[in-house]
C-alpha cells in the first residue's frame, strides 16, 4: 500500500487525455486507497469516459451547470485532489483556497505563454516553431498557478490545430504519469510562473486573424490561418471568410497539394505556396442564416 | 466507391477493416482524431461535404456504417 493523505480524487474533463488519466488513476486506486469519481461537465460527441466508469464501477456524474458543479465541489470536506484534464470549468476562488482541496490542471501550451483558450490555434497562427503542455496547480487566476511539469514538442510547417491537439494530449498523459505519485505524496515543488507585463489572455470568442483573410495576403499566411482553426468538424471556430471576385465566401476545406494536381476550370481556388505546391481551397458563397 | 473508402480507412485505421463489432469508438478502434482525418479524406475523394451532424459515433460504428453514410451523401 502506497501512502497519500488524499482521501478522494475527482476528475473533470472530456476527450482523449481525460479517458487516459481516468484509466491510470483507476489503476493506481488499489495501491493508494482513495475514492475516485468522475464528473462530466462538458459533453463530447465521442466521449468514452462514461464507458470507462461503467466498466470499472467508478462513480460517474454529469453536471453541466456551472453553479451546480461549484456547489457540489464545495460540499467536499475530506482531503481531495481535483484533476482538471481538458476542462474549461473555472474553479471559484473560494474552492481553490480551501485547505482540504488541491487542484491540478493541464494546459495545452507552455505557460506562462498562451494562457486561456484554444492555445494550439494561437501557437500555429503566431508561427511558433515549438509548443508543449503544462501541468500546474490551480489558483484563483486563470492558468497562473505554479508549474508542476512541462513537455515540449515541435510544430511542423503543415501542422493543423487538431493534429497538434492530439500530440499535446499524448504529452499531457505522459506528463501526468510522471507527476501523479509526487502530487499524491505532496512532494512537488511547483515552479512559480514569471509573467511579463504584456501577458495576454486568449478568450474563447477570439478567432485567429479575426477568422478572415484577404486574397492579397501571402498564401502561406492564409495557410497558417486555415491550419490554426482546423479542428475538423468540431465547430470551435466559425468557417474562415474572405471576399473573392466581389462575393463573400466561406472556406469549406483546404489542402496543400502538388502543382500537378491543379485542374483547370474546377470549383477550387488555387493559391501558389512555393515552386512545387499550391493551396487548394474548396469554398462556397456565404449566405447569412436568417434569425 | 467501397474500395476507395476501405483504402482511406486502411491508411488511417487498419484495424477498422477487420473489426466486426458495432462500436469502433467504444471499443477503442477509432478515436475522434482519426475520425477527423477519415472525414477529410472522404470529402476530398468524393467531393462531398460531411456536415458535423453526421460526424457522430453512430455513423462511425464500423466500416459498413461509414460506407452507408458516404452512399447516402452521394445520393443526396
Amino acid at each position: 500500500m502506497k501512502s497519500t493523505a488524499f482521501k478522494r480524487i475527482v476528475i473533470l474533463g472530456y476527450g482523449k487525455v481525460t479517458g487516459e488519466v481516468l484509466t491510470y488513476v483507476q489503476e493506481q486506486k488499489a495501491d493508494y486507497g482513495y475514492y475516485l469519481e468522475f464528473i462530466e461537465h462538458e459533453i463530447h460527441p465521442f466521449s468514452i469516459t462514461e464507458k470507462i466508469c461503467r466498466e470499472h464501477e467508478i462513480s460517474f456524474a454529469q453536471i453541466a451547470d456551472k453553479k451546480e458543479l461549484a456547489d457540489y465541489l464545495d460540499t467536499l470536506h475530506e482531503k481531495t485532489l481535483i484533476i482538471s484534464a481538458s476542462n474549461n470549468f473555472l474553479f471559484p476562488k473560494t474552492l481553490v483556497e480551501k485547505e482540504n482541496i488541491t487542484i491540478i490542471n493541464f494546459h495545452n501550451a507552455l505557460l506562462p505563454d498562451y494562457p486561456g483558450r484554444n492555445a494550439p490555434s494561437w501557437v500555429i497562427y503566431m508561427g511558433e516553431k515549438e509548443t508543449g503542455i503544462t501541468w500546474h496547480y490551480v489558483t484563483a487566476g486563470v492558468d497562473e498557478g505554479n508549474i508542476i511539469i512541462q513537455k515540449h514538442c515541435p510544430i511542423g510547417e503543415d501542422t493543423k490545430a487538431y493534429e497538434l491537439t492530439e500530440t499535446l494530449m499524448n504529452l499531457a498523459y505522459e506528463g501526468f504519469r510522471e507527476l501523479f505519485a509526487d502530487v499524491l505524496a505532496e512532494s512537488v515543488i511547483g515552479k512559480p510562473q514569471q509573467f511579463l507585463a504584456d501577458r495576454r489572455m486568449y478568450r474563447s470568442k477570439e478567432v485567429p486573424g479575426g477568422g478572415r483573410f484577404l486574397m492579397t495576403d501571402d498564401p502561406y499566411d492564409i495557410y497558417r490561418l486555415l491550419r490554426s482553426v482546423d479542428y475538423g468538424k468540431n465547430d470551435i471556430f466559425p468557417r474562415v471568410h474572405a471576399v473573392y471576385q466581389g462575393e463573400e465566401i466561406e472556406i469549406l476545406r483546404y489542402r496543400k497539394v502538388d502543382k500537378s494536381k491543379i485542374s483547370e476550370g474546377d470549383a477550387f481556388l488555387y493559391l501558389p505556396l512555393d515552386e512545387s505546391n499550391v493551396l487548394k481551397i474548396k469554398y462556397q458563397k456565404y449566405i447569412p442564416q436568417e434569425g | 466507391m467501397e474500395e476507395k473508402i476501405l483504402a482511406i480507412l486502411e491508411e488511417h485505421c487498419e484495424e477498422a477493416l477487420t473489426y466486426e463489432g458495432n462500436s469502433m469508438m467504444e471499443d477503442g478502434i477509432i478515436d475522434s482524431f482519426t475520425v477527423i482525418n477519415v472525414v477529410g479524406d472522404l470529402e476530398d475523394e468524393f467531393d462531398i461535404e460531411i456536415d458535423a451532424k453526421y460526424v457522430v459515433a453512430e455513423n462511425f460504428r464500423n466500416k459498413e456504417a461509414i460506407i452507408a453514410l458516404v452512399q447516402k451523401l452521394l445520393e443526396e
